[in-house]
């Protein structure tokens, strides 16, 4: 069988493209119909509200709070990882010896299940037992044990640190492909005209890296934006909803609440957001560095 | 190029630290998984186990269902590479060997897949699934798991495909090779690595996976590892030695595998990203 020319290459790519049609394209369009309709429970006709659902998630100070702590998780978020990758990154770009088993096994904290990282944690930070608790009483520091996961701040700066933890070692390795891509000859030849180290990193490493550290910086908010287990079974959105961010809520709307088509509403409105971040971040990251 | 001593140092101390926060936590995991109760909960923790058991393992294994969960995960992860694989490599292709119209498009639409949050869809899947009878089956997880992995699988291969030279393309296609011939003897061989990286990739996404697996399977005997695992939490709040040693074992597979295969995954990421 032979296939026309302009016809083959959908061939190849039409396998994938409806999978993903099937699979979320799908789902997301159910979930826009989801919104606008009123459905108790799922697969059960519903009744078609217009834009009801919407009136009533905006108007709850549910989710103004929660999008003010998603706001909050996915920035404090892409700046730890970012700064810890950057740092991993410049360590991991000089010549060492073990320096190819690093870079392979820096990854180790992200090809472990979610449930793992979170148990790992939860003993660690433990009051009882665990290693943080007696490690900070030992050096002086506390002299009470400190419950992590008691207060809402001290919850959420502490879940920011895990999620960081798990992520960072990812974003660590597309950095290095930016840092590899600089020629060395750069770093020579600035050398040779007497450049010190710290010269040569804000001349041409900072530079030449920026670009890519824009890009990470829209896949780490993307990423931490939809980070829901790490969150859901630590603290499950607790203490006192200080750690709800928008998939927690979503979620709890749906199958803690029951109220499918709120949750919908909320969910559509988080993909907006979303969407319209990732479009306005690429638009802005494709211009030349001159007209930023 | 060689470095003044103080700049080794502070490689030194910034690399220790590094391994120390990648590692430690792992240390402390694997080690606390052969204690016993008692040195686990120590008010002084010890770096290396003052005595050596297995006992965490064997109730483990003997009381609980997590050898199924083991299993249905394997299975899971497996299949769900396979898929993706074979959606990945005939659209990556096409992706970065090809030109046709509407290529750029399609391909940052796929792209989109990751701007909005996948917790969305887990309402609507549910309602299909359902339809389709296929709520608390394992073949559920097996696509939905394909569906997260894919479009990061294709971005992955870009820099394997772009990599060949069109000549040896070309002089396979002259000699009367058709397109799938081509792809499966010429280029399939030539991105290995690239296959590797995108399996490695797909792996972890189903093997780490909890959300939807925790919503879709019903019954006991069909939970993968991560819904299973977190089942034994709730049952035995405080046996830290059953769960150090759950953790453990299921880190093992992904382990293995990453010891294999890994540096071809890295080797993805780090050539393959921002380009």
């Amino acid at each position: 069988m032979k296939l026309p020319r302009h016809i083959l290459p959908f061939a190849f790519i039409a396998p994938a493209i409806l999978f993903l049609a099937a699979l979320l394209l799908w789902p997301l369009g159910q979930a826009v119909v989801l919104s606008l309709q009123d459905v108790r429970s799922v697969g059960m006709p519903g009744r078609w509200v217009g834009l009801e659902n919407y009136a009533e998630v905006l108007t709850d100070g549910d989710f103004w709070s929660a999008s003010w702590l998603s706001l909050l998780w996915v920035v404090t978020n892409a700046v730890l990882q970012t700064v810890l990758a950057l740092v991993a990154a410049l360590a991991l770009n000089q010549n060492f010896p073990g320096v190819r088993i690093a870079r392979t096994w820096i990854v180790l904290t992200w090809i472990i299940p979610t449930v793992v990282v979170v148990m790992i944690w939860r003993w660690l930070f433990s009051t009882s037992g665990g290693i943080v608790n007696p490690l900070l009483m030992q050096s002086g520091l506390t002299d009470a044990p400190v419950g992590f996961f008691a207060r809402p701040g001290t919850a959420f700066a502490t879940l920011v640190f895990i999620n960081s933890w798990r992520w960072f070692p990812f974003i660590t390795l597309m950095m290095l492909a930016g840092l590899t891509r600089i020629p060395g000859d750069l770093f020579e030849a600035a050398r040779i005209d007497g450049a010190g180290p710290w010269k040569r990193f804000s001349r041409i490493t900072w530079p030449l890296l920026a670009p890519t550290l824009g890009v990470l910086l829209v896949i780490g908010t993307l990423l931490s934006f939809n980070v829901f287990d790490i969150i859901w079974l630590l603290t499950a959105g607790g203490p006192a909803d200080g750690t709800r961010t928008l998939p927690v809520l979503i979620y709890e709307t749906a199958f803690k609440s029951y109220r499918m088509s709120e949750a919908a509403a909320v969910a559509v409105l988080a993909t907006v957001f979303l969407m319209g971040f990732a479009l306005i971040a690429t638009r802005w990251l494709a211009r030349p560095p001159e007209a930023r | 190029m060689k470095r003044p001593l103080r700049w080794n140092i502070a490689l030194g101390v910034v690399l220790l630290l590094l391994a120390a926060l990648v590692l430690a936590p792992f240390w402390f995991v694997l080690t606390g998984s052969v204690k016993d109760p008692a040195e686990i909960i120590a008010r002084l923790p010890t770096m290396i186990p003052d005595n050596f058991t297995l006992q965490h393992y064997t109730k483990l294994l003997a009381a609980s269902d997590y050898p199924i969960y083991m299993l249905n995960s394997l299975l899971v992860a497996t299949a769900s590479t396979l898929v993706t694989l074979g959606l990945a490599i005939p659209a990556g292709y096409a992706f970065f060997r090809m030109s046709f119209r509407g290529r750029e498009t399609l391909y940052r639409a796929i792209l989109l897949a990751y701007a909005f949050p996948s917790i969305v869809i887990l309402i609507p899947l549910f309602g299909i699934f359902a339809k389709l009878g296929l709520v608390d089956s394992r073949l559920a997880l097996v696509l939905v798991n394909v569906a997260f992995a894919l479009p990061f699988a294709i971005w992955l291969l870009r820099s394997f495909f772009a990599g060949i030279p069109v000549e040896i393309e070309e002089a396979a296609r002259l000699d009367g090779g058709a397109p799938f011939t081509v792809l499966r003897r010429i280029m399939i061989p030539l991105v290995a690595p690239g296959i590797a990286a995108v399996a490695v990739f797909a792996f972890v996404t189903a093997w780490t996976e909890y959300v939807f697996a925790s919503v879709l399977i019903l019954s006991d005997d069909k939970r993968p590892v991560p819904v299973g695992f977190s089942g034994i939490i709730g049952q035995y709040q405080i046996d830290w030695g059953l769960l150090l040693a759950g953790a453990s074992l299921s880190i093992l597979p992904v382990v293995i595998l990453f010891a294999f295969v890994g540096r071809w995954f890295v080797a993805g990421l780090t050539e393959g990203a921002v380009k």
